[in-house]
Protein backbone atom coordinates (compact mmCIF):
# COMPACT_ATOMS: atom_id res chain seq x y z
CA UNK A 1 0.00 0.00 0.00
CA UNK A 2 0.99 3.79 -0.55
CA UNK A 3 2.36 5.50 2.28
CA UNK A 4 2.77 9.20 2.21
CA UNK A 5 5.91 11.03 3.75
CA UNK A 6 6.37 10.61 7.53
CA UNK A 7 7.02 14.85 7.44
CA UNK A 8 5.61 16.63 4.97
CA UNK A 9 2.52 18.43 4.24
CA UNK A 10 -0.19 17.04 1.72
CA UNK A 11 -1.96 19.56 -0.13
CA UNK A 12 -5.60 18.04 -0.04
CA UNK A 13 -4.91 16.29 3.62
CA UNK A 14 -3.99 20.05 4.86
CA UNK A 15 -7.27 21.58 3.28
CA UNK A 16 -9.48 18.62 4.57
CA UNK A 17 -8.33 19.18 7.97
CA UNK A 18 -9.28 23.01 7.28
CA UNK A 19 -12.78 21.91 6.42
CA UNK A 20 -12.92 19.42 9.17
CA UNK A 21 -11.41 21.97 12.47
CA UNK A 22 -14.35 24.06 10.81
CA UNK A 23 -17.22 21.39 10.64
CA UNK A 24 -15.96 20.23 14.04
CA UNK A 25 -16.52 24.12 15.07
CA UNK A 26 -19.81 24.13 14.00
CA UNK A 27 -20.36 20.88 15.27
CA UNK A 28 -19.37 21.08 18.56
CA UNK A 29 -20.97 24.29 18.94
CA UNK A 30 -24.36 23.17 17.89
CA UNK A 31 -24.43 19.62 19.82
CA UNK A 32 -22.23 21.00 23.32
CA UNK A 33 -22.79 24.96 23.57
CA UNK A 34 -26.22 25.39 21.84
CA UNK A 35 -28.13 23.43 24.20
CA UNK A 36 -26.26 23.57 27.54
CA UNK A 37 -26.26 27.54 27.22
CA UNK A 38 -29.61 27.50 26.27
CA UNK A 39 -30.40 25.41 29.15
CA UNK A 40 -28.02 28.00 31.26
CA UNK A 41 -29.73 30.49 30.50
CA UNK A 42 -33.47 28.95 31.25
CA UNK A 43 -32.01 28.12 34.31
CA UNK A 44 -31.50 32.00 35.04
CA UNK A 45 -34.34 32.68 33.80
CA UNK A 46 -36.08 30.39 36.53
CA UNK A 47 -33.93 32.08 39.01
CA UNK A 48 -34.48 35.28 38.49
CA UNK A 49 -38.07 34.88 38.12
CA UNK A 50 -38.17 32.98 41.70
CA UNK A 51 -36.38 35.89 43.21
CA UNK A 52 -38.82 38.17 41.78
CA UNK A 53 -41.64 36.25 43.09
CA UNK A 54 -39.86 36.14 46.44
CA UNK A 55 -39.59 39.82 46.55
CA UNK A 56 -43.06 40.33 45.81
CA UNK A 57 -43.97 38.03 48.13
CA UNK A 58 -42.23 39.84 50.65
CA UNK A 59 -43.33 43.33 49.57
CA UNK A 60 -47.77 41.93 49.98
CA UNK A 61 -46.31 40.70 53.55
CA UNK A 62 -44.83 43.81 54.57
CA UNK A 63 -48.23 45.83 53.26
CA UNK A 64 -50.39 43.04 55.04
CA UNK A 65 -48.12 43.17 58.04
CA UNK A 66 -48.85 47.53 58.25
CA UNK A 67 -52.10 47.03 57.64
CA UNK A 68 -52.49 44.67 60.55
CA UNK A 69 -50.60 46.69 62.91
CA UNK A 70 -52.91 49.91 61.70
CA UNK A 71 -55.79 47.39 62.63
CA UNK A 72 -54.37 46.50 65.75
CA UNK A 73 -53.31 49.90 66.86
CA UNK A 74 -56.91 51.03 66.14
CA UNK A 75 -58.54 48.65 67.89
CA UNK A 76 -56.25 49.50 71.21
CA UNK A 77 -57.12 52.90 70.44
CA UNK A 78 -60.77 52.28 70.62
CA UNK A 79 -60.46 49.75 73.54
CA UNK A 80 -58.94 53.42 75.79
CA UNK A 81 -61.15 55.37 74.32
CA UNK A 82 -64.18 53.11 75.72
CA UNK A 83 -62.57 52.30 78.89
CA UNK A 84 -62.03 55.98 79.71
CA UNK A 85 -65.87 56.83 78.44
CA UNK A 86 -66.70 53.84 80.68
CA UNK A 87 -64.75 55.65 83.83
CA UNK A 88 -66.16 59.34 82.88
CA UNK A 89 -69.90 57.31 82.90
CA UNK A 90 -69.04 55.82 85.86
CA UNK A 91 -67.85 58.61 87.72
CA UNK A 92 -70.82 60.41 87.11
CA UNK A 93 -72.99 57.87 87.85
CA UNK A 94 -71.01 57.47 91.51
CA UNK A 95 -71.61 61.27 91.52
CA UNK A 96 -74.94 61.15 91.25
CA UNK A 97 -75.84 58.41 93.23
CA UNK A 98 -73.47 59.70 96.28
CA UNK A 99 -75.47 63.45 95.78
CA UNK A 100 -78.32 61.46 95.75
CA UNK A 101 -77.78 59.35 98.72
CA UNK A 102 -76.50 62.72 100.31
CA UNK A 103 -80.10 64.73 99.65
CA UNK A 104 -82.18 61.43 100.90
CA UNK A 105 -79.99 61.08 103.90
CA UNK A 106 -80.41 65.04 104.24
CA UNK A 107 -84.54 64.97 103.64
CA UNK A 108 -84.52 61.26 106.11
CA UNK A 109 -82.72 63.70 108.44
CA UNK A 110 -85.00 66.75 108.17
CA UNK A 111 -87.81 64.70 108.72
CA UNK A 112 -86.59 62.95 111.56
CA UNK A 113 -85.81 65.90 113.31
CA UNK A 114 -89.49 67.63 112.50
CA UNK A 115 -90.90 64.34 113.98
CA UNK A 116 -88.61 64.33 116.73
CA UNK A 117 -89.76 68.01 117.35
CA UNK A 118 -93.57 67.39 116.80
CA UNK A 119 -92.98 64.42 119.55
CA UNK A 120 -91.35 66.81 121.55
CA UNK A 121 -94.35 69.18 121.34
CA UNK A 122 -96.90 66.30 121.77
CA UNK A 123 -94.49 65.34 124.90
CA UNK A 124 -95.00 68.78 126.60
CA UNK A 125 -98.64 69.04 125.70
CA UNK A 126 -98.69 65.46 127.58
CA UNK A 127 -97.20 66.39 130.31
CA UNK A 128 -98.70 69.89 130.92
CA UNK A 129 -102.07 68.02 130.53
CA UNK A 130 -100.96 65.86 133.32
CA UNK A 131 -98.60 68.33 135.21
CA UNK A 132 -102.15 70.66 135.20
CA UNK A 133 -103.96 67.43 136.47
CA UNK A 134 -101.85 66.29 139.11
CA UNK A 135 -101.22 70.10 140.16
CA UNK A 136 -105.01 70.67 140.35
CA UNK A 137 -105.11 67.51 142.62
CA UNK A 138 -102.30 68.68 145.08
CA UNK A 139 -103.63 72.07 145.12
CA UNK A 140 -107.31 71.01 145.47
CA UNK A 141 -105.84 68.65 148.29
CA UNK A 142 -103.83 71.72 149.59
CA UNK A 143 -106.23 74.39 149.91
CA UNK A 144 -109.76 71.78 150.08
CA UNK A 145 -111.12 74.46 148.40
CA UNK A 146 -112.52 74.32 144.30
CA UNK A 147 -111.51 76.81 142.73
CA UNK A 148 -113.01 78.22 140.19
CA UNK A 149 -112.90 77.27 136.27
CA UNK A 150 -111.39 80.47 135.69
CA UNK A 151 -108.78 80.78 138.11
CA UNK A 152 -108.02 77.34 137.54
CA UNK A 153 -107.64 77.88 133.54
CA UNK A 154 -104.73 80.77 134.60
CA UNK A 155 -103.42 78.63 136.84
CA UNK A 156 -102.37 75.79 134.63
CA UNK A 157 -101.37 78.75 131.94
CA UNK A 158 -98.77 80.36 134.45
CA UNK A 159 -97.40 76.95 135.71
CA UNK A 160 -97.00 75.90 132.11
CA UNK A 161 -95.37 79.29 131.43
CA UNK A 162 -92.87 78.75 133.73
CA UNK A 163 -92.53 75.56 132.89
CA UNK A 164 -91.33 76.20 129.45
CA UNK A 165 -89.29 78.85 131.01
CA UNK A 166 -87.18 76.43 133.17
CA UNK A 167 -87.47 73.00 130.37
CA UNK B 1 14.67 -7.09 11.32
CA UNK B 2 13.63 -4.40 9.51
CA UNK B 3 11.50 -1.52 10.79
CA UNK B 4 9.68 0.59 9.21
CA UNK B 5 7.83 4.06 10.41
CA UNK B 6 6.89 5.62 7.72
CA UNK B 7 3.59 8.29 7.20
CA UNK B 8 0.17 8.02 7.06
CA UNK B 9 -1.42 4.95 4.47
CA UNK B 10 -3.09 6.13 1.33
CA UNK B 11 -6.02 4.22 1.31
CA UNK B 12 -7.28 5.04 -2.28
CA UNK B 13 -6.81 8.09 -4.63
CA UNK B 14 -8.84 10.20 -6.84
CA UNK B 15 -7.37 11.37 -9.76
CA UNK B 16 -7.88 14.88 -10.81
CA UNK B 17 -6.26 17.45 -13.24
CA UNK B 18 -5.31 20.08 -10.50
CA UNK B 19 -1.95 20.95 -10.74
CA UNK B 20 0.00 21.42 -8.08
CA UNK B 21 -2.50 19.65 -5.29
CA UNK B 22 -2.50 16.44 -7.18
CA UNK B 23 -4.33 13.51 -7.03
CA UNK B 24 -6.89 13.11 -4.20
CA UNK B 25 -5.15 10.97 -1.50
CA UNK B 26 -7.77 9.26 1.24
CA UNK B 27 -5.18 8.59 3.62
CA UNK B 28 -4.90 7.38 6.97
CA UNK B 29 -5.02 10.46 8.35
CA UNK B 30 -8.34 11.76 7.04
CA UNK B 31 -10.09 8.88 7.64
CA UNK B 32 -9.35 9.02 11.63
CA UNK B 33 -9.96 12.64 11.76
CA UNK B 34 -13.55 11.91 10.33
CA UNK B 35 -13.56 9.03 13.06
CA UNK B 36 -12.99 11.43 15.47
CA UNK B 37 -14.97 14.04 14.86
CA UNK B 38 -17.72 11.49 15.08
CA UNK B 39 -16.44 10.66 18.51
CA UNK B 40 -16.40 14.35 19.39
CA UNK B 41 -19.71 14.87 18.05
CA UNK B 42 -21.33 11.68 19.32
CA UNK B 43 -20.26 12.69 22.92
CA UNK B 44 -21.41 16.32 22.90
CA UNK B 45 -24.96 14.37 21.55
CA UNK B 46 -24.85 11.81 24.40
CA UNK B 47 -23.83 14.70 26.81
CA UNK B 48 -26.49 17.03 25.83
CA UNK B 49 -29.34 14.83 25.49
CA UNK B 50 -31.80 15.19 27.89
CA UNK B 51 -30.93 18.01 29.40
CA UNK B 52 -33.06 19.34 32.54
CA UNK B 53 -33.09 22.86 34.20
CA UNK B 54 -33.10 21.56 37.51
CA UNK B 55 -32.48 18.27 39.05
CA UNK B 56 -29.60 17.68 37.15
CA UNK B 57 -27.89 13.86 35.45
CA UNK B 58 -23.68 13.66 36.47
CA UNK B 59 -23.61 13.45 32.24
CA UNK B 60 -25.63 17.11 32.45
CA UNK B 61 -23.61 18.34 35.17
CA UNK B 62 -20.22 16.63 33.23
CA UNK B 63 -21.63 18.67 30.20
CA UNK B 64 -22.08 21.85 32.24
CA UNK B 65 -18.45 21.44 33.74
CA UNK B 66 -16.91 21.12 29.98
CA UNK B 67 -18.71 24.18 28.76
CA UNK B 68 -17.89 26.54 31.88
CA UNK B 69 -14.17 25.03 31.82
CA UNK B 70 -14.24 26.42 27.73
CA UNK B 71 -15.51 29.15 28.97
CA UNK B 72 -13.19 30.14 31.68
CA UNK B 73 -10.54 29.41 29.24
CA UNK B 74 -11.13 31.81 26.70
CA UNK B 75 -13.10 34.34 28.81
CA UNK B 76 -10.06 34.31 31.82
CA UNK B 77 -7.47 34.33 28.99
CA UNK B 78 -9.17 36.86 26.65
CA UNK B 79 -11.67 38.52 27.99
CA UNK B 80 -15.04 38.74 27.88
CA UNK B 81 -14.88 40.26 23.66
CA UNK B 82 -13.93 37.06 22.37
CA UNK B 83 -16.53 34.69 23.85
CA UNK B 84 -17.69 34.36 20.62
CA UNK B 85 -14.03 32.04 19.67
CA UNK B 86 -15.11 29.54 22.88
CA UNK B 87 -16.44 26.97 20.40
CA UNK B 88 -13.54 27.38 18.12
CA UNK B 89 -10.77 27.05 21.12
CA UNK B 90 -12.91 23.98 22.27
CA UNK B 91 -12.97 21.96 18.73
CA UNK B 92 -9.77 22.80 18.55
CA UNK B 93 -9.16 20.89 21.92
CA UNK B 94 -11.35 18.46 21.90
CA UNK B 95 -9.88 17.34 18.01
CA UNK B 96 -6.55 17.50 19.19
CA UNK B 97 -7.16 15.76 22.50
CA UNK B 98 -8.94 13.05 20.56
CA UNK B 99 -6.73 12.56 17.96
CA UNK B 100 -3.89 12.07 20.01
CA UNK B 101 -5.35 9.67 22.44
CA UNK B 102 -6.93 7.23 19.43
CA UNK B 103 -3.29 5.91 19.27
CA UNK B 104 -4.69 4.37 22.18
CA UNK B 105 -6.74 1.82 20.52
CA UNK B 106 -4.53 1.23 17.50
CA UNK B 107 -5.59 4.18 15.27
CA UNK B 108 -3.15 6.18 13.68
CA UNK B 109 -3.20 9.98 15.35
CA UNK B 110 -4.02 12.15 12.86
CA UNK B 111 -1.93 14.54 14.69
CA UNK B 112 0.98 12.23 13.57
CA UNK B 113 0.60 13.82 10.50
CA UNK B 114 2.19 17.37 10.00
CA UNK B 115 -0.80 18.31 7.53
CA UNK B 116 -3.16 18.63 10.48
CA UNK B 117 -1.34 20.82 12.70
CA UNK B 118 -0.45 22.71 9.64
CA UNK B 119 -3.65 23.53 9.26
CA UNK B 120 -4.55 24.46 12.69
CA UNK B 121 -1.07 26.56 12.78
CA UNK B 122 -2.61 28.19 9.44
CA UNK B 123 -6.01 28.94 10.54
CA UNK B 124 -4.93 30.44 14.10
CA UNK B 125 -2.60 32.58 12.09
CA UNK B 126 -4.66 33.97 9.87
CA UNK B 127 -6.89 34.81 12.83
CA UNK B 128 -3.72 36.70 14.62
CA UNK B 129 -3.33 38.62 11.75
CA UNK B 130 -6.82 39.15 11.24
CA UNK B 131 -7.06 40.34 14.99
CA UNK B 132 -3.86 42.43 14.44
CA UNK B 133 -5.22 43.98 11.12
CA UNK B 134 -8.83 44.60 13.00
CA UNK B 135 -7.12 46.28 15.88
CA UNK B 136 -4.50 48.92 13.96
CA UNK B 137 -5.47 48.57 10.55
CA UNK B 138 -3.88 47.81 7.67
CA UNK B 139 -1.19 50.24 8.01
CA UNK B 140 -0.63 49.55 11.64
CA UNK B 141 -0.32 46.21 10.55
CA UNK B 142 2.77 46.89 8.25
CA UNK B 143 3.80 49.53 10.15
CA UNK B 144 4.49 47.00 13.02
CA UNK B 145 7.16 45.43 11.01
CA UNK B 146 9.19 48.38 11.00
CA UNK B 147 9.62 48.35 14.44
CA UNK B 148 11.83 49.39 16.91
CA UNK B 149 13.38 50.29 13.26
CA UNK B 150 13.22 49.91 9.69
CA UNK B 151 16.25 47.50 9.13
CA UNK B 152 13.97 45.01 11.96
CA UNK B 153 11.76 44.77 9.15
CA UNK B 154 12.91 40.92 7.61
CA UNK B 155 13.57 39.64 10.91
CA UNK B 156 9.97 41.26 12.38
CA UNK B 157 9.09 39.26 9.25
CA UNK B 158 10.07 36.29 10.09
CA UNK B 159 9.29 36.16 13.46
CA UNK B 160 5.73 36.40 12.63
CA UNK B 161 6.15 33.14 10.03
CA UNK B 162 7.96 31.72 12.56
CA UNK B 163 4.86 31.50 14.80
CA UNK B 164 2.59 29.16 12.87
CA UNK B 165 5.59 27.05 11.91
CA UNK B 166 6.91 26.33 15.39
CA UNK B 167 3.19 26.05 16.83
CA UNK B 168 2.63 23.10 14.21
CA UNK B 169 6.38 21.80 14.73
CA UNK B 170 5.77 21.75 18.64
CA UNK B 171 2.39 19.53 18.76
CA UNK B 172 3.80 17.63 15.43
CA UNK B 173 7.23 16.63 16.89
CA UNK B 174 5.51 15.60 19.99
CA UNK B 175 3.46 13.51 18.88
CA UNK B 176 5.39 11.97 16.19
CA UNK B 177 8.26 11.21 18.29
CA UNK B 178 5.67 9.54 20.54
CA UNK B 179 4.74 6.56 17.52
CA UNK B 180 8.37 6.66 16.49
CA UNK B 181 9.47 5.45 19.98
CA UNK B 182 6.62 3.26 20.44
CA UNK B 183 7.61 1.91 16.99
CA UNK B 184 10.92 1.24 18.21
CA UNK B 185 9.66 0.31 21.45
CA UNK B 186 7.76 -2.55 19.99
CA UNK B 187 10.29 -3.11 17.47
CA UNK B 188 12.79 -4.11 20.15
CA UNK B 189 11.26 -5.85 22.32
CA UNK B 190 9.47 -7.91 19.76
CA UNK B 191 13.56 -8.73 18.90
CA UNK B 192 14.04 -9.12 22.60
CA UNK B 193 11.65 -11.94 23.33
CA UNK B 194 12.44 -13.56 20.00
CA UNK B 195 15.77 -13.76 21.28
CA UNK B 196 15.42 -14.58 24.74
CA UNK B 197 12.52 -17.74 23.65
CA UNK B 198 14.58 -18.96 21.24
CA UNK B 199 17.39 -19.61 23.52
CA UNK B 200 14.45 -22.66 24.27
CA UNK B 201 15.55 -26.34 23.31
CA UNK B 202 13.90 -27.39 19.95
CA UNK B 203 10.47 -26.50 18.52
CA UNK B 204 9.01 -25.13 20.90
CA UNK B 205 11.55 -22.04 21.26
CA UNK B 206 10.92 -22.15 17.57
CA UNK B 207 7.21 -21.58 18.18
CA UNK B 208 7.67 -19.27 21.26
CA UNK B 209 10.51 -16.99 19.60
CA UNK B 210 7.73 -16.10 17.05
CA UNK B 211 5.69 -14.77 19.49
CA UNK B 212 6.57 -11.04 20.63
CA UNK B 213 6.04 -11.88 24.32
CA UNK B 214 7.74 -9.00 25.93
CA UNK B 215 5.25 -6.55 23.95
CA UNK B 216 2.48 -7.12 26.20
CA UNK B 217 3.11 -4.37 28.99
CA UNK B 218 6.19 -2.83 29.12
CA UNK B 219 4.94 -0.35 25.68
CA UNK B 220 1.96 0.78 28.04
CA UNK B 221 4.43 2.40 30.52
CA UNK B 222 5.74 4.68 28.12
CA UNK B 223 2.80 4.94 26.65
CA UNK B 224 1.77 7.10 29.83
CA UNK B 225 4.14 9.38 29.22
CA UNK B 226 3.90 9.48 25.16
CA UNK B 227 0.25 9.46 24.72
CA UNK B 228 -1.55 10.63 27.64
CA UNK B 229 0.82 13.41 29.12
CA UNK B 230 2.40 14.33 25.55
CA UNK B 231 -1.16 14.39 24.15
CA UNK B 232 -3.02 16.21 27.31
CA UNK B 233 -0.12 18.80 27.41
CA UNK B 234 0.19 19.39 23.53
CA UNK B 235 -3.51 20.07 22.84
CA UNK B 236 -3.59 22.77 26.32
CA UNK B 237 -0.50 24.23 24.78
CA UNK B 238 -1.70 24.22 21.14
CA UNK B 239 -4.96 26.12 22.73
CA UNK B 240 -2.98 28.11 24.98
CA UNK B 241 -0.88 29.30 22.31
CA UNK B 242 -3.57 30.30 20.01
CA UNK B 243 -5.99 32.21 22.93
CA UNK B 244 -2.42 33.96 24.19
CA UNK B 245 -1.47 34.71 20.51
CA UNK B 246 -4.90 36.50 19.59
CA UNK B 247 -5.54 38.46 22.88
CA UNK B 248 -2.09 39.77 22.22
CA UNK B 249 -2.58 40.98 18.58
CA UNK B 250 -5.56 42.57 20.17
CA UNK B 251 -4.02 44.29 22.73
CA UNK B 252 -1.35 45.64 20.51
CA UNK B 253 -1.20 49.25 19.66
Amino acid sequence: MQVQELVGIVPWTFIAQICNLFLQVYLIKRFLFKPINNMLAKRKELADAQIQEAVKAKEEAETMKSEYEQGIRDARNKANEIVAAAQKTAAVQSEELLKEAASQAAAMKAKAESDIAQEKRKAVNEIKDEIGGMAMEIAGKVIEREISEEDHAKLIDDFIANVGETS
Amino acid sequence: MELDISGAKVYFTIPTEIPILGDIQISETMIVSWIVMILITGLCIWLTHDLKVENISKRQALAEMIVEQANKFVVGNMGEKFRHLIPFVAALFATSIVSNLISLIGLRSPTADLSTEAAWAVVVFIMITAQKIKTGGVGGYLKGFTTPIAIMTPFNVLSELATPISMACRHFGNILSGVVINGLIYGALAVASSALLGLLPGIVGDVLAKIPILDVGIPAVLSVYFDWFSGFMQAFIFCMLTVMYIANAAEES
